[in-house]
């Protein structure tokens, strides 16, 4: 058990070291980072000096190692536009998008898990059937129609939502926090649920047919032939089997909501890393936009840790090292 | 049938029950006009080839069959109610089913004392605490060590398993237990282990058995009776010991004679095998459904069904007297 969980940990370290390569290739090669800085009209006296001062005469492994070393004390260096630290710029942002990814893909979970099981307890019902057939348009429309569909309702004709910004947020140190005002909470809404309205029609779906598939198993049958009641079948024994897929894809569509959320924040002018990233691209900010790979990797990796220890947690098989069902 | 049986009233009748598949504004018999009975106390055999129809009595005897297969008609009493139209009263509670594959028969992500438990207090209301020692007292008289009941199936053997689930079958303290060939999917010599354990222990409760097995061996060495089945009729039905000496119908026959013997002389021999397959569900013969693979098949039997005759044989020339017996 604790080797598996120490090999885990090992795997991911070396997946983010490979991140890290990636991202310092970027930096290093894509454009030439003094000319970017200097600009055109630099002396040979101040470009040796730069190239000095940024390590690029070192051998490309000290670099590299350097790098590294410095990413752990997340210093990515200085913005080329504006001149702030890259760390600063990001921790200004990240609030705004985690607790935006984080609410939309707990809506995703939540109401994709019910509908996904309704749907599939009832299968073939009316109710299920209008649900499956939204959730269509749901996986089907492209998101910024989404948000602006909603933005046009709920903004413009309603007048009940925010269209835009997070409202007034509270400073919790250096995080700030939309939750804990009226004006916070109401400018949530329509992004997340913009954010999430893939991630929950596609949780619902895998919960569904997960679910219809551990249902035809033998021991559903053998606990319906014994008497125990639906609420036994479905909570006690269907329920933990499903839960492995559901929350791989969970995991992965966590980690696609912090990195994709980048067209919601522009619908939205939401102030997160995801507009951050846009407007780094636009201007060819190349600090940025390698920590910002950085940190996707990192988010990917701590997702997926995550999730390989609540597979241990969930399925003994797992935790016995065993890998295949019913091999003795 | 033995005289002294008829005066015991019956646990389980089924009357003229038929099974059927709707497919295509077509209807199919899976079970055809089947009448049998089982007594307290005694095991009976169902025996077929694959596709006879045994499963499918087992099922519509607990109520599981489902659309698009229903119960056309007939009737199922058990101890004196219908339990056709709704069999959840006695489901678990008074009858209860064992499957064929023990690997799959038990939620891999629970511990054998929850599911045990779980199924306990489903039926007897008791506390956790006294179902968990029920569960214990269960699990040693299936002969595991009860110190594994916090155990997870994956860490038993296959014939472990199905001990676990004879269990779990017999934590309701049913009259009846439906076992779906418990013990096709298990090595021979285990196979007879679980045969042993599964008639001691419902003998010492009195409990009956429907055995569904496709195997003769198994029906000679377990079973008080025996109901041969053919396309979803019966075919056969009386003592085991009386029909498998005395096979009257010809599919008993031919079922008793492509049984495999250990003996001197059978690595000479050739076993026997009934020429054909039984029919599917679709396409099953006018009159007698065995007359195309029959050797004794008269016109008759190509026109007419065959009824029960003598309680015993649904066969044309069992009802000419013995002489093909």
């Amino acid at each position: 058990m604790l080797i598996i969980v120490l090999r885990r940990l090992l795997q991911a370290v070396m997946v983010l070291l490979f991140v890290a390569l990636i991202s310092f290739l970027i930096f290093r090669y894509v454009g030439n980072p003094v000319e970017s800085l200097l600009g055109q009209e630099a002396t040979v006296a101040q470009r040796a000096a730069l190239e000095e001062a940024l390590g690029l005469k070192d051998p490309i492994y000290e670099q590299y190692a350097d790098f590294v070393l410095r990413a752990l004390q997340f210093d990515f260096g200085n913005s080329y536009r504006g001149a702030l630290p890259v760390a600063e710029l990001i921790a200004l942002r990240l609030p705004a998008t985690l607790e935006l990814a984080m609410t939309s893909a707990i809506f995703a979970v939540i109401f994709g898990v019910i509908t996904g099981i309704y749907t599939a307890i009832n299968r073939g019902g009316f109710i299920a059937n209008l649900i499956l057939s939204t959730s269509l348009v749901g996986v089907s429309l492209p998101t910024f129609l989404i948000g602006v569909l909603l933005i046009w309702v709920f903004s413009v004709e309603l007048n009940w939502l925010p269209s835009f910004g997070r409202g007034e947020v509270v400073e919790l140190g250096w995080w700030t926090t939309g939750f804990l005002t009226a004006s916070g909470v109401k400018s949530l809404i329509l992004p997340s649920i913009t954010l999430g309205l893939y991630q929950m029609t596609l949780i619902m779906r895998l919960t569904r047919a997960e679910m219809l598939e551990v249902l035809r198993q033998d021991y559903i049958r053998l606990a319906v032939a014994l008497g125990q009641s639906k609420r036994q079948v479905y909570f006690f024994h269907a329920l933990p089997n499903i839960l492995i897929p559901v929350i791989t894809i969970t995991g992965l569509q966590l980690g696609s909501v912090i990195a994709f959320a980048i067209i919601t924040e522009t619908v939205f002018q939401w102030p997160g890393v995801g507009l951050l990233f846009i407007n780094a691209v636009y201007f060819v900010d190349i600090p940025v936009m390698s920590a910002y790979l950085l940190l996707v990797g990192f988010a990917f990796v701590v997702i997926n840790l995550v999730v390989d220890l609540l597979y241990l947690l969930i399925d003994p098989r797992l935790r016995d090292g065993q890998l295949k069902r019913g091999a003795d | 049938m033995s005289g002294n049986r008829e005066m015991v009233a019956p646990l389980l009748e089924i009357s003229r029950l038929s099974v059927v598949l709707d497919k295509r504004h077509q209807r199919f018999k899976a079970v055809d006009d089947l009448s049998f009975r089982v007594f307290p106390g005694e095991i009976l055999g169902l025996v077929g080839e694959s596709g006879a129809g045994k499963s499918m009595t087992g099922c519509a005897i607990l109520g599981l069959i489902e659309p698009p297969l229903s119960i056309s008609s007939g009737e199922i009493t058990f101890d004196g109610v219908r339990i056709d139209q709704d069999a959840s009263s006695i489901r678990g509670s008074k009858i209860s089913m064992i499957f064929q594959d023990p690997l799959v028969s038990l939620n891999p992500l629970r511990k054998i004392g929850d599911q045990l438990v779980e199924v306990i207090r489903t039926h007897i209301n008791i506390s956790k605490a006294e179902a968990f020692g029920r569960a214990k007292t269960l699990l040693a008289e299936v002969g595991i060590d009860p110190g594994r009941i916090n155990a997870y199936p994956h860490t038993f053997s296959g014939g472990m398993r199905q001990r676990v689930v004879i269990a779990l079958a017999l934590a309701p303290e049913p009259a009846l237990i439906i076992a779906d060939e418990p013990t096709t999917a298990l090595d021979v010599s285990v196979q007879a282990q679980i045969l042993d354990l599964l008639k001691r222990l419902c003998r010492e409760r009195g409990t009956s058995i429907i055995l569904i097995t496709h195997d003769m061996g198994v029906i000679s060495e377990t079973t008080d009776r025996v109901a041969v089945l053919y396309a979803g009729r019966l075919a056969e039905i009386g003592k085991t010991s009386a029909v498998l000496k005395n096979p009257r119908h010809p599919y008993t026959k031919g079922l008793v004679a492509a049984t495999p013997r250990i003996d001197a002389n059978s690595f000479e021999k050739r076993l026997f095998q009934i020429p054909g397959a039984m029919p599917d569900l679709e396409n099953i013969p006018k009159g007698c459904a065995f007359h195309p693979r029959c050797d004794f098949a008269s016109t008759q039997c190509q026109k007419q069904q065959p009824p029960l005759f003598e309680d015993r044989s649904a066969c044309w020339l069992s009802n000419e007297g013995s002489e093909t017996s």
